[in-house]
């Protein structure tokens, strides 16, 4: 069974009176350790794609599955308990807590968790030495460059070890070398935690690292390419 | 870092916004709290000053007396005096017969009553004699000395040391003479006390209304006000065997007093209650704020995996953080403001007459406040109650927003 399944998935956004299709009967499946990327343009339905298989939003009709949930058949306190235990989350915009120092943030779904304070550290400053952010543990969001940032946030995504992380369009607010340095560090983690990656973007270099690559156009799949080892 | 931690975080956020509710939650506690204590002791004062010039904490009258005042009703003392006086947190008790009574100088007469009073008692007790000098007062309880109000002495158009002549009806039904002398003379301030007050002994008083060794009150001073539930107690037990007689509280025995301090205490608690609910729209008004430009982050703090519970937790927390702190530092400038008004006041006798009567009675024109402990406690610990309540929109329009829509906000 594969980790995520989509089967005849559609997604209405109501504007007004209006009704918007964001994705309409998509059928996908996902297996665990992808590293794989929603690829397309605005408005293509990558980031409504991203939401329903992290469980943060319910499609208008079919059914999404992840790692055995069926969504359409859970409570949104279910989904919530799902989240914190599966999925970890890395945003364009970092959206890291800026009263919380870095390894406070990172520290945040452990928290959630109620993992004990001294065993919560302890995991993040490892994860913090893994993404060579170490010494940077006590400044707040506000003193860290952009790629400082998002390694935080890779750091709070990978620390309560969930099965998936979704990226939505995690270089768009990156120069190119700290972007493709990122890149390297997720494709390492995927490779020696096993851990899935699903990115949204329209980046080519994330394209181009991916190991498959959906693409997405006005809501439906148009190709899913498989990149050969 | 738990959800207070997080909480008390967030609270300083915006450093200004947080230091200007909490300055405005801080200095209202502190308003209410001085105010509140401040009417605490003038109300003490006035109730001190009322009894002690009135009816006592306590007092004996017969069973009818209050509601007739007939002045035929009056009953033997008997060994009440010193059985009452001997009942622990009683300071003194005084002996009263009040006469109504025609006073007549060569040249004028009015309409007065003539209160007999045991003079040594009454000159440590009542207020009105504080200020008359010990050779003013009258000598023994059946000397013809009298002290007499200002303003009496002023229409009878006599003075002090000169004679003059009371009249009133004797118990047998006869109009019955006494001749007296001016020994001293009381200004209380007060129109009608000036205008009609003429103390006598109280043996003299029953020689005039032929009522030998009757009383119409026991007026029962205590140490304290707050013994006053158990020594009523031990009085109805001592007159238990006397049906005509009956033990009440100065608020029974003075109405007009105790109404008086219930509809100004009143009107004040309203007062209060717009000063609090104006802190309550403050609060509301910052933690909303706060609220709606956090949105965003509370769209990812669900995203990964917060239950909405824990985001209205964490604005009661936040809540809880400001109030407990506004509590804290509002009571301590409370008792600032508080020892202040109790060492020094606040002197209004550059603004009214010389003394000033409310209810009925004289008070200092310095009004001084009393520690109310419980009070300023009570009311910090409203205040916290009140932020809890005002943090409840907040925290449910938090609690409703979905991961999507929150990281849509911008």
């Amino acid at each position: 069974m594969a980790l995520i399944e989509l089967h005849n998935v559609s997604k209405v956004y109501r504007l007004g009176n209006q009704k918007v299709p964001a994705l309409t009967d998509i059928n996908l499946k996902v297996e665990a350790g992808a590293f794989a990327v929603l690829a397309g343009p605005s408005g293509s339905g990558k980031t409504t794609a991203l939401n329903l298989i992290g469980c943060l939003d319910h499609p208008t009709s079919g059914q999404v599955i992840v790692s055995g949930l069926d969504l359409g058949q859970s409570s949104n306190r279910q989904l919530a308990d799902f989240r914190l235990q599966n999925i970890g989350f890395i945003f364009q915009s970092y959206n890291l807590i800026p009263v919380l120092t870095a390894a406070e943030n990172a520290e945040f779904t452990l928290m959630l968790q109620k993992v004990p304070r001294s065993v919560r550290r302890q995991k993040v400053l490892a994860l913090f030495a893994e993404l060579g952010i170490d010494g940077l543990e006590q400044r707040k969001p506000a003193d860290l460059s952009g790629g400082q940032q998002q390694r935080v946030a890779i750091a709070r995504a990978m620390a309560a070890d969930p099965r998936v992380i979704l990226a939505d369009e995690p270089t768009a607010n990156l120069d190119s070398h700290t972007a493709e340095g990122l890149l390297d560090l997720m494709r390492r983690l995927n490779c020696e935690k096993g851990t899935t990656f699903i990115f949204s973007s329209h980046d080519e270099r994330v394209i181009e690292r991916a190991k498959r690559v959906i693409h997405l156009q006005d809501g439906h799949i148009t190709a899913d390419d498989t990149v050969p080892s | 870092m738990d959800l207070l931690y997080l909480a008390w975080r967030n609270l300083w956020r915006n450093r200004r916004r947080t230091i200007i509710t909490l300055t405005a939650i801080a200095f209202s506690i502190m308003l209410v709290q001085a105010l509140h204590n401040l009417s605490y002791g003038v109300y003490a004062g006035m109730v001190d000053s009322g009894v002690r010039a009135g009816s006592g904490h306590l007092a004996v009258y017969h069973d009818n007396y209050l509601a007739t005042r007939d002045e035929s009703l009056t009953f033997q003392d008997r060994d009440l005096i010193d059985k009452i006086a001997a009942i622990d947190g009683v300071t003194e008790v005084l002996p009263r017969l009040y006469i109504p009574a025609l006073a007549q100088s060569s040249r004028e007469s009015r309409g007065v009553v003539l209160i007999g009073v045991d003079p040594t008692s009454e000159r440590r007790i009542n207020p009105f004699l504080k200020d008359l000098p010990a050779e003013a007062m009258v000598r023994s309880t059946d000397s013809r000395d009298a002290v007499i109000g200002s303003r009496l002495l002023k229409e009878l158009q006599i003075n002090p040391g000169q004679k003059f002549v009371v009249t009133a009806q004797h118990r047998d039904g006869t109009l019955h003479s006494e001749l007296l002398r001016v020994r001293g003379v009381v200004h209380s301030g007060m129109k009608d006390i000036d205008g009609s007050l003429i103390l006598i002994g109280r043996q003299r008083a029953t020689v005039l209304a032929g009522t030998a060794g009757a009383v119409h009150e026991l007026a029962i001073i205590l140490a304290e006000t707050r013994q006053e539930a158990a020594v009523h107690r031990q009085v109805e037990t001592i007159i238990g065997s006397r049906p005509e007689i009956e033990a009440v509280s100065w608020e029974q025995a003075m109405p007009n007093l105790a109404n008086a301090i219930k509809l100004d205490y009143a009107s004040q608690k309203f007062i209060f209650l717009i000063i609090l609910v104006i802190v309550a729209i403050g609060v509301v008004n910052t933690l909303l704020m706060s609220v709606m430009e956090r949105m965003r982050e509370f769209g990812v703090i669900l995203a990964v995996g917060s239950k909405p519970m824990t985001l209205r937790v964490m604005i009661f927390f936040e809540a809880f953080s400001l109030g407990l702190l506004a509590a804290t530092v509002g009571t301590i400038l409370g008792c600032l403001a508080t020892w202040y008004l109790v060492k020094v006041g606040i002197d209004l006798t550059d603004f009214v007459p010389e003394s000033l009567e409310f209810g009925g009675v004289v008070f200092d024109p310095v009004l001084r406040a009393t520690w109310d402990p419980n009070w300023m406690v009570r009311i910090a610990l409203y205040v916290i109650g009140l932020t809890l309540l005002a943090a409840a929109y907040p925290a449910v329009k938090a609690g409703r927003v979905t991961p999507v829509e929150g990281m849509r906000h911008h």
